[in-house]
């Protein structure tokens, strides 16, 4: 574990430092957050799967930050937050429970939440759960089911094997034996727009900054994640503004799970052609310049 | 003409004053354009309609007094509460549930009413130079109509009121806009609403309704305001937690003068307070779960690299010239570029034209204001003032720019073309912060030359207005325009003064401008040989042939007349003579008369084989088809239009350096001094000075090197 005792990273150039940090503490976990701006407005951007941890949003905080209060927190299981060891400590219902510890934390009454992926998931479950801790809601490359599809991976994810290749490297083993082999090859499939070689490099790098036992928690198929059925009745719940941004090129949730959310949702659909899994990434002025356009026509509504 | 005609006119009858309100469009969210002060009626929306109709529904609303409405008399009538009634009784009798309210001065303090009186009713306010006068207190700046000074003159009050109004340089057409309206109303009317009963009569009265309203609101101001000041804008803003647009220099009419951003902001303004929440989608949503779900905005947003390169070419439909050379362009700019995907914007008969040439017409095309028909309408007896009928067609020019600006953020392009695109032109030097792409500017006409200098002082002063800013435009924002091409060499250009302390036309081109040669859109050598050209269009040989055209629009119909005249009396002398008489597409050939040996007909598709192929052609004063025959090197009479300053200067004086065509004025000829010039001319033998090859590759080139880099 990194030190606690100053803010920030350990990268040692950021576009824009924290204004202040700290930890919301639950049940134990320690969850480490960074405050941003102090506009009108505040925008949480929640982690992703704990592969990555805040700094998968530095292209958008600097620019958020000018005009609202950003919120960004590291997932349990990497960056600066603790790591239990135990794939219950992953349930979905875990990672809900950390948003509202670091809401609680932050003094954060309802904001514009951002759920990329694993964080889309746990934004539904979020929104559906604490409506009034939501003004506004962001799907980007949503990882969440409305009808049940089986997942192949699941069932083999701890059997051993000789060797581990494409998708067989979603495996316990083969994260055990080269987290940083399987590493590259998932950011290259979150990344597969051309020219993406920083991203690849720099997400490689994040996922080592925990460790193999840690992610194998994490993807476990033991941790409880959100069913479909739970999905479609939590998103028939959503009562806010919400958005659904989603890559025609995403190869770890294809398009149809986001056209399935925004038609759940009710909420407008943006696709970006030859996008991948993490839009906010690969394309952030254009992301940044919607979310904005988003975040501004959710304060227009809740003007006192 | 305006452009954009209501889909609905209705009227409201309020206790014997009829009140006259106009729909247009069919959004989902209606915007009630409120009346004012009324020295206007409805039409000062006329800049705004036709833009906010394409994404609400409009109502407009002439105030009473003014417009269609009635003219009740006495200061009761006028009150600041029976207008917020008369608005009430639109929304009611057009059968609007509830809108925004879009207003300008007394007319905000009427949306406050409405809002008071029907709460649920009004979703918004569009608050431009607010009159909300307890706000702010200040003494009124502007003397009222009935001031000593003005004595009863109410035409000299409406001039020094208009002026006021308007501070910003350039705006000669908005002050004569507004002259026109107010003279529409009376002394009387304005003196009875001058001193009608206000209200909100206090400060604190003001301020508490305003934030008891509690409603979402957008303010605009112009800081040259002199009929409300600044500070009851800003105090307006600050009491409602509205978004302050504050227009430097601006005056109190900042849609009339700058339409592009007071249209862009309301959209906005509503968008945004309109934004879909889940909850009221859902039921839609679920109603039809198999539909495809809507992609917000248009287009997705496509990845950079993965886009293929696109131009929007913007094409003018005043004559049919334009579009055949910016074809040949086209063709020389692919060779150049091959993976260029052109669209097209462009209106009828334009747009037929590119399309039967298998080119991609944008659908917003459909959506174009019609130029045509406005310069049909301006026209009469082969006359056209063509700068005034320009000046006329701001509504129209501001309506396609705003299409062009919707169209441009769908989607991207590499490059813009405009020829003679005076709508995107002008807007994009007025807001230059819209320009987004490339983009190039081709004309073969360079400023306004007064046509009648001598004796219409006011056309002198305008004309140089003009001049001065397109000058101010192009020093100012020079990378507005890409590529600035002159069609032509720099001597086909006058050399007259563009006005009183401006440099000369030609003088000013060079400095501004790339020359390209004239661009002849065919090969001209294979149209030399007029017996061949004959006999492969089927008409034979062994008899005289005339040949009259008179381009796109339906401008010249009395020219066709004129020339079935002559040519009965040509037939006296030479019974074997024929002549094709060629209308266009907006002219029915069965509406001239029927003449032994004329053959009339529509379109015909390659024009100009069949000038090249006759005797002698009858032709009006249009740029392209005079040069077609040049390039053929054929003999023919020409008619400029009446008040054409283009084709009485410009087309004139290139004519003359070509040493081409005999030149006629369609006021002082008569039938029998048109027959004797077709024959002249049949005799003559042409010897042009030859046009330099090339002009469309020399456009191609600066066009490619914009996409390419190359240079």
């Amino acid at each position: 574990m990194r030190d606690a005792g100053t803010c920030g990273t350990l990268d040692s150039v950021r576009a824009r430092q924290p204004d202040r940090c700290g930890y919301a503490v639950r049940s134990g976990v320690r969850l480490y957050y960074e405050v941003f701006g102090d506009g009108p407005t505040t925008i949480v951007l929640l982690p992703p799967w704990s592969i990555v941890y805040s700094r998968i949003w530095k292209l958008q905080v600097p620019y958020f930050a000018r005009h609202a209060r950003v919120v960004v927190y590291d997932p349990r299981g990497n960056g600066r937050s603790d790591r239990p060891g135990n794939p219950s400590a992953y349930d979905d219902g875990e990672l809900v429970a950390d948003a509202v510890a670091v809401l609680d934390a932050v003094g954060v009454e309802d904001a514009v939440v951002v759920g990329l992926s694993v964080g889309a998931r746990v934004l539904l479950a979020l929104v559906a759960e604490h409506p009034e801790r939501v003004s506004g809601a962001v799907f980007v490359g949503a990882h969440l089911l409305l009808t049940d599809r089986p997942n192949p991976l699941e069932a083999t994810f701890e059997q051993e094997r000789e060797s581990y290749e494409d998708w067989g490297r979603w495996n316990a083993h083969s994260w055990r034996r080269d987290l940083a082999g399987f590493a590259e090859f998932f950011f290259g499939q979150a990344f597969p727009e051309p020219h993406s070689t920083r991203l690849v490099e720099e997400g490689t790098s994040w996922a080592l900054e925990t460790d193999a036992e840690t992610l194998v928690a994490t993807g476990s198929p033991r941790r409880r994640v959100l069913s479909p059925a739970e999905a479609t009745s939590f998103a028939a719940k959503v009562r806010c503004p919400a958005l659904v941004l989603h890559g025609d090129a995403d190869r770890i949730t294809p398009l149809s799970d986001g056209v399935a959310l925004a038609r759940a949702l009710g909420a407008p659909l943006e696709v970006v052609t030859g996008g991948g899994h993490c839009v906010n990434a690969r394309h952030p002025v254009w992301f940044n310049a919607r979310v904005r356009r988003f975040v501004d026509e959710v304060s227009a509504r809740a003007r006192p | 003409m305006r452009a954009r005609e209501p889909d609905l006119v209705g009227e409201t009858d309020r206790d014997g004053v009829p009140i006259h309100y106009e729909v247009f469009g069919s959004g989902q969210t209606t915007l009630l354009m409120m009346g004012t002060f009324p020295v206007v009626d409805g039409h000062q929306w006329k800049a705004q309609v036709p833009y906010l109709a394409r994404h609400f529904r409009v109502v407009t609303v002439d105030p009473r007094g003014n417009g269609r409405s009635g003219r009740p008399a006495g200061p009761a009538a006028y009150s600041d509460d029976v207008n917020a009634a008369d608005a009430l009784a639109v929304l009611h009798a057009s059968g609007t549930d509830s809108a925004f309210l879009v207003a300008l001065c007394s007319g905000i303090k009427w949306s406050l009413l409405v809002a008071e009186r029907a709460p649920g009713r009004v979703r918004g306010i569009v608050a431009i130079a607010p009159g909300v006068h307890p706000l702010a207190p200040h003494p009124d700046p502007i003397q009222p109509v009935d001031h000593p000074d003005w004595a009863g003159d109410w035409e000299g009050w409406v001039a020094y009121h208009s002026g006021v109004l308007l501070p910003e340089p350039h705006s000669s057409k908005a002050y004569d806009d507004l002259v026109g309206w107010s003279l529409q109303t009376d002394l009387a009317t304005i003196t009875a609403r001058t001193h009608a009963p206000l209200r909100p009569t206090e400060e604190q009265e003001a301020a508490d309704l305003v934030r008891r309203l509690d409603l979402p609101m957008l303010v605009i101001h112009g800081t040259e305001d002199r009929c409300q000041p600044l500070e009851r804008g800003r105090r307006l803003a600050e009491l409602t937690g509205a978004r302050f647009v504050v227009v430097e220099g601006g005056g109190h009419l900042p849609h009339a003068r700058h339409p592009v951003l007071v249209n862009t902001k309301i959209k906005e303004f509503v968008h945004m307070t309109t934004v879909a929440t889940s909850a009221t989608a859902t039921a839609a949503a679920t109603a039809t779960a198999n539909a495809p779900v809507a992609v917000e905005g248009g287009a997705p947003w496509l990845f950079a690299r993965d886009r293929k390169r696109r131009a929007l070419w913007v094409c003018s439909p005043i004559g049919l010239g334009h579009v055949l050379r910016d074809l040949a362009i086209a063709h020389s700019l692919r060779e150049r570029v091959p993976d260029l995907q052109i669209e097209w914007l462009a209106q009828s008969p334009v747009s037929d034209v590119v399309r039967a040439h298998g080119e991609i017409v944008h659908p917003a095309s459909a959506e174009l204001a019609s130029e045509s028909a406005h310069w049909e309408s301006e026209a009469e007896r082969h006359e056209l003032h063509a700068f005034h009928a320009l000046r006329r067609m701001d509504e129209i020019l501001c309506a396609n720019y705003m299409l062009f600006d919707d169209v441009v953020r769908e989607t991207s392009y590499d490059l813009w073309v405009g020829d003679e695109a005076w709508d995107v032109d002008h807007f994009l030097h007025e807001n230059p912060e819209r320009k987004t792409a490339p983009y190039a500017f081709l004309t073969d006409v360079v400023g306004f030359l007064p046509v009648d200098a001598e004796h219409d002082l006011r056309e002198v002063e305008l004309t140089t207005d003009y001049n001065a800013e397109m000058i101010e435009h192009r020093e100012r924002f020079p990378y507005v325009r890409d590529r600035s091409l002159f069609i032509g060499d720099l001597a086909e250009l006058p050399d007259a003064s563009l006005g009183r302390g401006l440099p000369t036309v030609r003088g000013w081109t060079e400095r501004w401008f790339s020359t390209v040669p004239y661009v002849v859109p065919f090969d001209p050598s294979a149209y030399r040989r007029p017996a061949a050209l004959r006999r492969e269009l089927g008409y034979g040989t062994g008899y005289p042939l005339y040949v009259a055209a008179v381009g796109g629009t339906a401008v010249g119909r009395d020219l066709l007349e004129l020339t079935a005249e002559a040519f009965a009396l040509v037939r006296a002398d030479e019974p074997d003579a024929r002549l094709v008489m060629v209308t266009g597409p907006r002219i029915d050939p069965d509406e001239l008369p029927d003449v032994e040996g004329m053959d009339k007909r529509g379109y015909v598709d390659g024009l100009f084989a069949h000038l090249a192929a006759a005797d002698a052609a009858i032709v009006q004063g249009g740029l392209s088809t005079t040069m077609e025959l040049v390039a053929a090197r054929r003999p023919f009479v020409y008619f400029p239009l009446a008040h054409h300053w283009e084709q009485q200067h410009f087309v004139a004086h290139r004519l003359d350096h070509y040493g081409a065509g005999h030149r006629m004025d369609y006021r002082t000829t008569s039938p029998r001094d048109l027959a004797e010039a077709m024959r002249t001319a049949r005799q003559s033998r042409p010897s042009y000075r030859p046009i330099r090859r090339g002009g469309a590759d020399r456009a191609a080139d600066q066009l490619a090197s914009v996409l390419t880099g190359a240079r």
